[in-house]
């Protein structure tokens, strides 16, 4: 298959004026010529291909949505190359946007003070989409959720839910062959979210759409991505299928376990006392496994256990050497805790 | 794409949602109807001062009955002319959301233009068409009907674009400044004063009205408003104004568009 977006060692800089702090440094600011440059995007390289749903992942800040504007055209790279649909988007803003949706969770598109139905219309002749894929899509709508009921409401009395499931409609209205999703499950009930996943899943599934999601719940993840690309600082951290991301960053299992002496006198700083203690002993006992680390998750104590350095069962054994244990259970890790990890820096 | 019908209701259908619009918010040309009638009243009071005051009844070749005619029609003009573009384009710069507008299939200044251009047929509608026939019995036909009509309409248009122009101008120095209050107030009084909406150009000094005679403001307002009540212009001037106006509007046109697509590129989108 073709690839539908390409980046090529993309790089994107910023010139931020250095701001000082309070009255008098906001008036010096305004002779200040002090600039720094923050690199939103570092030598980033992808390829996505038709049909794909990638979850695009990241810390608040970490570049993601730089790169979607990027991608759409909005911004121009400071140096590297993108193609999007054989084209380089900045440069055919307007004919790149004829092939792209865009959602942005906490933006709408929509025309504020009139019915969906009507904004919908807008968007026909926006991008010119002929009556009969114009109904067609709007049947295809009409059975896979509920939009029926919503055509003849003004867009301002919408909640944020039908509001979302409108845009995400309105996005894939003219079939565009790339959207670009920006935390389209942002505020929304769970109820609502799994609505906005199922659609989204149909849509790509039924028109092949590239789908390219940010998103910071998992949910989301889990439930539509096989392929996530993690970015942090601006450069990729990881990019592979998701199911790949256990085995890339170790086989992570929790140990979760309650001492008899704190089930009765659970007071935080105890626990905390006991599990920064029992760190130092794991890692006195265990030195070929540095990763092991001892969290606080409410009443329990958490040890995060690299399968890959050191067995499950012989830290179990070695802990319940130490302490009598009340309480235990053992947890697959998830793709959430796996990120926040990552995330934090905590596996490289 | 496939006929040139198709691409011309991409534009027209923003008007028609512009339309629609401005209709579910109709009371705010009531208020906006209503403001203007209280300045009017204020202007009103002023002039007849002035006019009092003056030895003569015809004041730099302008008679008190022309002089309101001309601030009431300016007046109608202002509002027909005011879109709010600073304010709701600065609005979406600082909020992020001219992003949505930015990746539509078609030109940003165009597509701005058009987007507004409901709020343009329903002020005409509301506030330009019932100010001027009002005046029209009021005086007892004092404006006159004529040729002149069709040159006061095809300068009207000239004069709205060159408006937007400069709106759609001071919008794009948002991008760099990301404030609109400051900018919007600078840019209102300036055009209002030196267009003559506020007060003729007839009554302005001899050295000022020169200069402001090569300024693109004049061709705003007061280009369309003599064609009204400036019974004296000879046909082959009156083509000479509408020429002036045409440079204008190609000029602007083309320097904003520019001056857009450059300051585009150092656009940082706010909001993440």
């Amino acid at each position: 298959m073709e690839s539908r977006i390409q980046l090529k060692n993309v790089n994107k800089e910023f010139k931020i004026l250095n701001r000082r702090e309070g009255l008098i440094g906001s008036i010096k600011d305004l002779f200040s010529r002090d600039y720094r440059i923050i690199k939103a995007v570092n030598n980033v390289s992808l390829e996505i291909e038709q049909g794909e749903i990638v979850g695009y992942l990241g810390p608040n800040g970490a570049g993601k949505s730089t790169t979607i504007k990027m991608m759409t055209g909005v911004l121009e790279p400071t140096s590297g190359e993108i193609i999007v649909n054989g084209r380089v988007p900045y440069k055919n803003r307007s004919l790149n946007a004829q092939e792209i949706g865009v959602v942005f969770g906490q933006r709408s598109q929509l025309w504020w003070g009139l019915p969906v139905i009507e904004s919908f219309k807008i968007l026909k002749d926006i991008y010119q989409i002929d009556n009969k894929s114009y109904t067609d899509m709007l049947e295809y709508y009409e059975n896979i959720v509920d939009i029926k009921s919503l055509y003849n409401k003004p867009v301002r009395q919408l909640s944020l839910g039908q509001r979302t499931l409108c845009d995400i409609l309105a996005a894939f209205l003219h079939n565009p062959s790339v959207v670009f999703l920006d935390e389209p499950t942002i505020g929304l009930d769970v109820s609502m979210k799994s609505k906005i996943r199922e659609l989204i899943k149909a849509l790509n599934h039924e028109k092949k759409t590239t789908v390219i999601l940010t998103t910071h719940d998992m949910g989301d993840v889990d439930a539509l991505c096989k392929r996530i690309i993690i970015i942090d600082k601006g450069t990729v951290l990881y990019d592979n299928n998701i199911e790949n991301l256990q085995k890339f960053f170790g086989a992570y299992r929790i140990l979760k376990v309650v001492f008899e002496k704190d089930a009765s006198n659970h007071t935080d700083k105890s626990l905390e006392e006991s599990a920064i203690e029992l760190q130092k002993q794991l890692i006195m006992h265990f030195p070929s496994a540095p990763s092991l680390s001892v969290t606080v998750n409410e009443e329990w104590i958490d040890i995060l256990v690299n399968e890959g350095e050191i067995s499950f069962i012989e830290v179990m054994n070695y802990i319940q050497s130490l302490k009598k244990i009340t309480d235990m259970k053992m947890q697959e890790i998830s793709t959430e805790s796996i990120i926040k990890k990552i995330y934090e820096g905590g596996i490289q | 794409m496939s006929t040139k019908s198709l691409s011309f209701s991409k534009y027209f259908t923003l008007t028609r949602a512009g339309v629609l619009e401005a209709l579910s918010f109709r009371a705010s040309y009531i208020v906006t109807i209503l403001g203007n009638l209280i300045y009017l009243v204020v202007i009103y009071y002023l002039w007849k001062a002035i006019y009092a005051s003056s030895s003569t009844t015809v004041v730099n070749g302008m008679s008190f009955k022309d002089t309101m005619i001309y601030l009431v029609l300016a007046t109608a003009l202002a509002s027909l002319f005011e879109v709010f573009l600073v304010w709701n384009i600065g609005r979406d710069i600082q909020s992020g959301k001219i992003v949505l507008d930015i990746i539509k299939p078609m030109d940003y200044q165009i597509y701005s233009f058009f987007n507004f251009s409901g709020n343009y047929v329903v002020a005409f509608f509301t506030t330009f068409l019932p100010t001027f026939i009002l005046v029209y019995f009021l005086t007892g036909g004092a404006i006159a009907l004529g040729t002149n009509l069709i040159f006061f309409i095809i300068s009207v248009l000239m004069g709205l674009i060159i408006n937007f122009c400069i709106d759609f101008l001071v919008s794009t120095i948002c991008l760099f400044t990301q404030s609109t209050w400051g900018i919007n107030i600078m840019k209102e009084v300036i055009v209002l004063f030196l267009s003559g909406a506020t007060v003729p150009l007839a009554f302005f000094p001899e050295p000022l009205k020169t200069i402001v005679g090569f300024l693109p403001f004049q061709a705003i307002y007061n280009t369309p408003l003599l064609f009204l009540v400036d019974e004296s212009l000879s046909t082959s001037k009156c083509i000479e104004m509408l020429l002036f106006q045409l440079f204008w509007v190609f000029f602007l046109f083309f320097a904003t568009r520019l001056f857009w697509k450059k300051s585009l590129k150092i656009l940082t989108v706010n909001g993440g």
